[in-house]
């Protein structure tokens, strides 16, 4: 393994559910050392809904949104292991949580308390709205961001129809939190300086899918209404039935040269003649019509070979992959995309967002065990005595899906 | 703290990305405050500045909406790199940047005599990224593509929209936004280490790779369970969009803890049945559930859904329009917009910074004229004459 990119960078993270451990997911991919604290009584959505069997180091879900990171489980009401978080705090270049506003300074952990124990402290909040404005309070997941943003205005199969969620907003705001966490990192490094910053999940996800939207809103008073899989300007476009069960793929032409060439592809030269369909404007009008013609082509035959032939003629078109088909894509294979950890552990992950070549990053374990890194931190790390480590006590094991 | 000062201050980027994703990167970087120079086609610039729609809906380079709202915060220079004239200028102002970042089809900069080794020798702590449909290498690299395309190929596609009817794309650009984020992201970490190693690297960012991260838990289950993902309604209940009296509510039953007495605020006593309690039970009887919230949503507007929802501590949402998300009092109180002049399309409001970093704040600037900064980059990087850059635009080189 070569150098890595974020190696001497120490991150405390308080994060739970997705978008917050995402964010912290990628920081540990390239090198940063991450330690999780976890609270025994409510433990991680992602760890499940079973206390029983160890259910909670059982998830793949868990292995793939925390790998990398380090486990320890500590209880912010109990004064010794607020002193043991303070000490962490103080050797930590980074803090990470995605609480609603006033739930950390409660707490005695918002950004002044840890300036505190470390002035060039890098603070990164992920509240769902944001640690300021009349919603800090609110509690938010994709589901609801999605809807109060006016993001899920843009996707739906008609329009008037209900309108449906895309892949994925956590995942958007996860990677916006780690954009965040580099900039504050890259500052740092040149000048020493710590600071705050607050990602609102509802700002980060609106400026990365909506910014263009909301400023033709704001120039035209126009929007684009939902219109299933065809494109706004271009004809045609969709989502084509292939062969085999549930099989699709997908194209579209964007240039009266593009819809010539397909017009060869599918074996009717004539229609390139075809008035009906001769420019942009008229494909548009007879996108029903060209939505039936193209499916009966693709329909007999198999969604890859449909996009190696329009591929090998410079036209745009890709199978509608399922896990499986990725499972196994020979592109992706060829790119060692889908890797295991370096500790020898057997089990695929999903590989590394980006390829850095001199700082390649590692899956260097799956999600930990529960309280794995324990000892490791309190006493290695900390030089603090073997009582500090407290084991975790069974009886105080409880779910995020337990009801109260 | 001096509020005034950037995070990536004298950070010099050479920006030859089009369509989206490289973009998105770079106005993250100039945003932050690195020197982004754009670098366009003489006399049509990044196929971008004519796509539509376009302010005033009157078609001119200067007008796109999807163009000046991806550009903010850059300058933008002119340079033919077709021309060996213009290959030469643009190896001299690679030797004076920190950074490349650049979106062609893998095979264009190596084919020119740019790949990364070559602008290397030129500058050996250059950082180069590169953002591409599907990857510096392997069998799909010189495929074309578009969003439905990248989509599709990431996985995301097949378990968007019905179990009962296709694949629904995606409306905004996500695997194109989520790949800009990443290139800056791995732009960023590369910086990050030359700083303390003084080594420069290539970064490759692949969109369809980006795109697998929005199913990686889906992925990592095939992967570890054999289970394949499928189009499916969301696994807890209730945890969707419903009708209301004015449009569409969200009823989240998150975070879990808080479902069983915040449902009293539904108004029916068979909701809070026992069997109801753990997400489990509502999960299994997911109609019935969903038709005991219904009626109180019929008696209550969006706003209402929401707020009561968060005075009950449950994530709820409603479905905001664009008008609405232009007033939201949180955006206003938080200053989310800011207004931007341009000299051709006038003043208006753009979203401003992604997220607030106290100490390194954001830079409002709009996105620069085609050419616009011809004469102080040329002038200033490479001490070109006003008359040598006269020639070089007679030339067309420029």
């Amino acid at each position: 393994m070569g150098a890595q990119a974020l190696a001497g960078v120490r991150i405390l993270d308080f994060c739970h559910s997705w978008a917050g451990p995402h964010a912290t997911r990628i920081l540990a991919d390239y090198g940063a050392e991450v330690i999780r604290v976890e609270y025994v009584p409510r433990l991680c959505a992602l760890r499940g809904a079973r206390a029983d069997d160890r259910m909670y180091d059982k998830h793949p879900m868990w292995f793939q949104v925390n790998r990398g990171k380090r486990s320890t489980t500590l209880n912010l009401h109990r004064e010794t292991d607020r002193d043991i978080i303070r000490d962490l705090v103080a050797r930590s270049t980074l803090v990470f949580d995605n609480a609603r506003a006033g739930v950390m300074e409660k707490l005695g952990f918002g950004y002044e308390d840890l300036k505190k124990l470390k002035p060039d402290v890098i603070l990164v909040t992920m509240a769902a709205y944001g640690k300021t404005g009349p919603w800090s309070g609110y509690a938010g997941y994709g589901g609801s961001i999605e809807t109060v943003s006016g993001i899920q205005n843009l996707t739906a199969y008609e329009p008037g129809s209900k309108p449906a969620r895309v892949k994925e907003l956590d995942i958007v705001n996860g990677i916006a939190g780690a954009c965040a966490a580099m900039t504050a990192l890259v500052h740092h490094r040149r000048t020493g300086e710590g600071q705050w910053v607050d990602v609102s999940q509802m700002e980060a996800a609106t400026h990365a899918l909506l910014g263009e939207h909301l400023l033709e809103f704001v120039m035209n008073g126009t929007s684009g209404p939902p219109r299933g899989n065809r494109h706004r300007w271009l004809a045609p476009q969709g989502c084509y039935r292939c062969k085999g069960r549930d099989r699709w793929v997908t194209l579209l032409v964007r240039s009266d040269e593009e819809w010539r060439r397909l017009c060869d592809v599918l074996g009717h030269p004539e229609w390139q003649d075809d008035d009906r369909f001769a420019t942009n404007e008229k494909r548009m009008e007879h996108h029903d019509l060209l939505d039936e013609l193209i499916e009966s082509w693709t329909s007999t035959r198999y969604h890859h070979d449909v996009t190696e032939l329009l591929g090998a003629r410079g036209l745009a078109a890709g199978a509608v992959l399922d896990t499986a088909d990725l499972a196994r894509d020979p592109h992706l294979e060829d790119r060692g995309y889908f890797a295991s950890s370096t500790d020898g552990v057997p089990g695929l992950f999903p590989g590394l967002p980006f390829r850095m070549s001199r700082t390649p990053g590692a899956i260097r374990w799956r999600g930990p065990d529960l309280s794995r890194h324990q000892k490791e931190i309190i006493c290695g790390l900390l030089g603090r005595p073997a009582e500090d480590a407290r084991p975790v006590d069974e009886t105080e094991i409880g779910t995020a899906f337990d009801p109260e | 703290m001096n509020p005034s000062v950037k995070a990536l201050q004298n950070v010099t980027v050479l920006d030859l990305t089009t369509q989206i994703a490289g973009p998105y990167c770079t106005k993250l970087l100039g945003g932050f405050g690195a020197e982004v120079i754009k670098v366009e086609r003489p006399l049509f610039g990044d196929p971008m500045r004519s796509a539509p729609p376009f302010f005033g809906s009157e078609r001119n380079a200067e007008r796109g909406i999807p163009f000046l709202w991806l550009n903010t915060g850059k300058k933008s220079i002119t340079l033919d790199l077709a021309k060996r004239d213009g290959v030469e200028t643009f190896r001299e102002l690679v030797r004076r940047v920190d950074i490349v970042i650049e979106s062609f089809m893998p095979r264009v900069l190596p084919d020119l005599g740019l790949g990364y080794e070559a602008l290397a020798k030129l500058n050996p702590q250059l950082i180069m990224t590169s953002i591409s449909n599907y990857g510096q290498n392997g069998p799909y690299r010189d495929l074309e593509a578009d969003e439905i395309t990248l989509y599709a190929m990431s996985g995301a596609m097949y378990m968007t929209g019905l179990p009962d009817r296709e694949p629904l794309s995606t409306g905004p650009a996500t695997c194109q936004y989520t790949a800009g984020l990443h290139a800056y992201i791995g732009t960023l970490m590369a910086i990050f280490h030359r700083h303390e190693s003084g080594e420069g690297q290539h970064v490759d960012v692949s969109i369809q790779e980006s795109g697998i991260e929005c199913i990686e838990m889906t992925m990592i289950n095939h992967l570890r369970l054999g289970r394949r993902g499928r189009r499916a309604l969301h696994p807890m209940v209730p945890w969707d969009i419903f009708p209301c009296r004015d449009g569409w509510a969200a009823v989240i039953c998150g975070p879990f803890r808080n479902w069983w007495r915040g449902a009293s605020l539904f108004e029916e006593p068979r909701l809070l049945e026992e069997k109801y309690r753990h997400v489990k039970g509502r999960t299994a009887d997911r109609a019935r559930v969903e038709s005991l919230i219904q009626p109180w949503l019929d008696r209550h507007t969006r706003e209402e859904v929401f707020h009561a929802g968060q005075a009950n501590k449950l994530a709820f949402g409603y479905l905001a329009s664009f008008e609405e998300v232009m007033s939201s009092p949180q955006h206003r109180r938080r200053g989310f917009f800011r207004r931007l002049d341009h000299p051709v399309v006038g003043e208006h409001e753009y979203c401003a910074a992604p997220f607030r970093a106290s100490a390194t704040p954001w830079r409002d600037e709009r996105a620069p004229l085609l050419g616009e900064h011809n004469h102080s980059v040329y002038g200033e990087k490479l001490g070109f004459s006003a008359e040598s850059i006269a020639r070089l635009e007679r030339e067309g080189i420029v």
